[in-house]
């Protein structure tokens, strides 16, 4: 059975007529299943944690890039808690352009057309990144200033000049040098330090830039936090490495992974 | 015997890339081919490839499968296989190799000593080709 999770937002009655039309094509394409629209008394992780237990087949969140996040995280720490004898697909239909670019690197299209890719059931099982407690798709990243870095227990990292930090398990928002090669099925992930480019005619000399494989990273930086997924902030210290947990996702023809 | 066509890497093929911003301090042990155009102190280990750019700056031992080394090396190096050291090399350390080509204008400032494993090591690139 598919279960469909709204998030608290698509309520809102500017997004009724969009509801209205998934809704129809969900209904066309014989997806029907139980709608669960969020609000103040539930949340995504007891939904999911709820569902999965009683037996659904596949989750499809309803929203933009938080309650993704949100949905592999419950889904990763249910799978923890229960042995599961299947994998739970992951669907995901965005609504609203705003905080919804995971989606298009999913290839995943807005609303009526992410029905379609659901009906498809093109299923791709991916690496997740773990920070502290807290599971991730994409990537996670702060600023290299006042941040410290230790890898592996056995090496620290100073950074000299101003740029951005980045964890990748899946790239979507980084435009890495074509020398860069970051995968979301090899189960490594890659510390991509990035630095502030100046504005020259010719800038953007990439072999400036660092990108270390690790299986253990400790971030510390006492006045910015690091932010997963472009949705959470995390305080430092935090730890991340390679989650054991992976997830399957519904996604859209033809992405590279 | 190697040429030097099929022993250099590029940036491009690289597993961990060290850039010129950033320091490194500690043992930091590769797995795959490793570039490093920035600074490291400590110690550098790997089975494959170790390119030094000429801007680089170590203070380190080394250790590698194959070498290219173009920058400033405080420390001893240790090859398995084949060492290049480029002009732009200065190296205050002994090395120890099987097989070295040194370009003019390179500095060494210590010992050298060759091993005998030149011929295993150029199999061992072979089979793994």
């Amino acid at each position: 059975m598919h279960i469909y999770i709204y998030d608290s937002f698509v309520n809102q009655k500017k997004y009724d007529s969009t509801t209205a039309k998934i809704e129809t094509r969900i209904t066309d394409l014989g997806l029907n299943g139980k709608i669960v629209r969020l609000g103040m008394m539930n949340s995504v992780d007891e939904v999911i944690n709820n569902e999965i237990k009683k037996g659904a087949k596949t989750i499809v969140v309803v929203g933009n890039n938080d309650i993704f996040n949100k949905a592999i995280n419950a889904i990763a720490k249910t799978s923890q808690e229960i042995t599961l004898t299947k994998k739970i697909p992951l669907g995901f239909i965005p609504v609203g352009k705003k905080n919804n670019d995971i989606a298009k690197f999913l290839g995943i299209g807005f609303e009526e057309s992410a029905c379609n890719i659901i009906s498809a059931r093109r299923i791709q099982t991916l690496d997740l990144g773990l920070a502290n407690d807290n599971y991730f798709l994409t990537e996670a990243s702060i600023t290299t200033s006042g941040t410290n870095l230790e890898i592996d227990q056995n090496y620290t990292i100073e950074i000299k000049e101003p740029g951005t930090i980045k964890i990748i398990n899946f790239p979507v928002n980084t435009k890495l040098p074509k020398n860069f090669y970051c995968c979301a099925q090899d189960q490594i992930l890659d510390l991509y330090i990035e630095k502030t480019q100046k504005k020259k005619l010719f800038s953007g000399n990439k072999e400036e830039n660092s990108l270390i494989p690790f299986k253990l990273l400790t971030v510390i930086n006492k006045k910015k936090p690091l932010i997963i997924d472009e949705t959470k902030k995390l305080n430092t210290p935090v730890n991340i490495q390679i989650a054991k947990q992976k997830i399957s996702l519904i996604v859209g023809k033809g992405i590279e992974i | 015997m190697f040429t030097k066509e099929n022993k250099k890497i590029d940036i491009k093929e690289a597993e961990t890339v060290i850039g010129p911003s950033i320091r490194v301090k500690g043992n930091f042990h590769g797995e795959g081919d490793i570039v490093i155009e920035g600074n490291v102190e400590g110690s550098v280990k790997t089975n494959n490839y170790l390119l030094v750019g000429n801007k680089a700056k170590i203070a380190a031992d080394i250790e590698a499968g194959n070498a290219q080394i173009g920058g400033d090396i405080t420390g001893n190096i240790k090859v398995k296989g084949y060492l290049e050291l480029t002009s732009s090399a200065k190296i205050n350390g002994n090395i120890e190799t099987s097989e070295i080509s040194i370009e003019k204008g390179a500095i060494l400032n210590g010992k050298c000593i060759m091993t005998k494993q030149a011929s295993s090591a150029n199999q061992k690139t072979k089979e793994e080709k």
